[in-house]
């Protein structure tokens, strides 16, 4: 029993997830509208832009963040400093660094050595191949934000590129 | 004082720009580590580098070696800021050379905190900052 146990991949804490990515809302996004979680009943984006960050190593994860058009742009706006309305490039940047930060520090509570992939965001939920081991539902002042970390099932993964 | 921004993200080096703008840094910025090299064969002596780890074309870490193995470039201070928070990250980026490391999120407390810790900022009357912009 010790044994399978031992073998077990780290998961990270839901808790410990949800205070890297209040951290990084409040630190880039203003104190003044923090992230809440409010669990699964949070109203569902019906447009969304999705980050996500793959972590490969001793640990494999990927980690994502979902936020409706109009978060989105709205994260562009106050990383990058905008007046107008952001252009799409704008938005894939700024909701890359955040899912970059967000899956960077998640990457810290998981076993060593391991490497963070670079961002990609598209348009669209990003399509998980497991169920999440962490699934937070969250406001972000009146726009939905979802953030998960997939975890594979099992640890005998392909080999690395 | 000159601060040469290094990070892939536009967003992160808008953040990164202003932050040690307003403690009195011109700035140059690169999209990568090659693209920062090139600033520095072309002549550019920052007084510091603020230099993420992932990066398309060339990381920051491979940016820190190529420095260090240049004497030319040896009074460039060498900054890490990035997510990577683990510890042998750390270890292995302050090995290969980087004087400072810090983690984002960060605060701009915190950069003029290193900064001022590697000499880089002078106490200054706060009328002669510049403000950061909202």
């Amino acid at each position: 029993m010790s044994a399978v146990l031992d073998e077990a991949p780290a998961l990270p804490a839901a808790a410990d997830v949800l205070a890297i990515a209040e951290e990084v809302v409040a630190t880039y996004l203003g104190a003044d509208e923090p992230l809440l979680e409010v669990g699964p009943g949070a109203p569902a984006a019906a447009a969304v832009v999705s980050g996500s960050v793959g972590v490969t190593g001793t640990a494999r994860a990927t980690v994502t963040v979902e936020l409706d058009e109009a978060a989105a742009g709205r994260v562009a706006v106050l990383m990058l400093g905008l007046d107008g309305i952001p252009a799409p490039e704008d938005v894939a940047d700024a909701v890359g660094e955040l899912v970059n930060m967000i899956g960077g520090n998640v990457k810290s509570l998981l076993p060593e050595p391991s490497v963070l992939s670079l961002p990609v965001v598209t348009a669209g939920r990003v399509l998980g191949a497991a169920d999440p081991v962490v699934d937070l539902h969250c406001l972000w002042g009146p726009h939905p934000v979802r953030v998960t970390v997939h975890v594979p099932t099992s640890t005998t993964s392909p080999q690395e590129s | 004082m000159h601060a040469l921004i290094i990070d892939d993200s536009r967003a992160m080096r808008t953040i990164l720009r202003r932050t040690v703008a307003a403690l009195g840094f011109a700035t140059t910025e690169a999209g990568d580590g090659r693209a920062a090299l090139d600033h520095l064969e072309a002549g550019l002596r920052p007084d510091v580098c603020l230099i993420d780890w992932n990066m398309p074309v060339m990381d920051g870490y491979t940016f820190v070696t190529r420095v260090r193995a240049n004497p030319e470039w040896r009074d460039v201070t060498l900054m890490m800021v990035t997510t990577e928070s683990q510890h042998s990250q750390i270890v292995r980026a302050l090995a290969a050379g980087a004087h400072e490391y810090v983690i984002k999120p960060f605060t701009a407390d915190a950069i003029e905190d290193k900064l001022r810790l590697l000499g880089l900022v002078r106490d200054l009357p706060d009328a002669t900052r510049a403000e950061v912009p909202a």
